[in-house]
């Protein structure tokens, strides 16, 4: 147990190849079971943003926007941090 | 009006897509694996065919070998549809036969653009009655 770095020691920046051994530690298909459900929150939000402004329901529209906002946010980390690495799969 | 095949397991993507086409005056039929995809775009001749390539019982690769290698299929345009945004994905699905590629999360505009390149003057058409659904 002594042999464990402290807990703070794991937010060092790791040298790249080490980083990129360990994303593909991560379960292969990850990625695709994160980008599945990031675009039904995404797709949905704008087809409900679509129909509120076909019906004149503009009131919702800027809370709609921030769930979409949201959703490209993650969608951009997501792709920043594992796509370049992933590992050889299926679509 | 032109006609739609998606080929797509997942329900919520199947639900989202074809409502959002259809807003744009599209045709959708519905296809939930490859077999069934292979069987209707034979029955119905649709205009395209949006293809997700992760696919149950025939996945889209396979099923995209069997149209392109059908001389009653092989004319339709294949647009392949993944959750991977690698560019070997890209060149599997071209391997495969698909005429273009488009990763998910669906960015619509950017999919209308694909589709319109092999629709022509068609999805103009149906972009322009965009209402209802």
């Amino acid at each position: 147990m002594s042999d464990l770095p402290p807990e703070t020691e794991t937010a060092v920046k790791l040298p790249p190849e080490i980083e990129k051994a360990v994303q593909h530690m991560l379960p292969p298909n990850l990625l695709h079971d994160l980008r599945t459900p990031l675009g039904h929150i995404l797709g949905y939000s704008e087809l409900l943003i679509e129909q509120m402004k076909d019906a004149g329901r503009e009131e919702y529209i800027p809370y709609l926007e921030k769930i979409r906002k949201a959703g490209h946010e993650l969608l951009g980390m997501m792709t920043d941090n594992f796509q370049a690495t992933r590992p050889k799969d299926g679509g | 009006m032109p006609k739609i095949l998606l080929v797509e397991d997942n329900e919520m993507n199947r639900d989202m897509l074809s409502r959002r086409l259809q807003r744009r005056g599209y045709e959708v039929i519905i296809a939930v694996d490859g077999q069934q995809g292979v069987a209707l775009a034979q029955s119905e001749s649709p205009d395209l065919i949006l293809m997700d390539m992760s696919l149950p019982l025939i996945d889209g690769w396979e099923a995209t070998r069997t149209l392109k290698g059908a001389a009653e299929t092989k004319h339709i345009p294949v647009i392949a549809l993944t959750a991977h945004a690698m560019s070997t994905d890209r060149d599997r699905a071209l391997e495969a036969g698909c005429d273009d590629y488009d990763t998910k999360p669906i960015e619509l505009s950017r999919l209308l653009g694909k589709m319109e390149v092999f629709l022509g003057g068609d999805t103009g058409t149906a972009a322009g009655t965009r209402k209802g659904a």
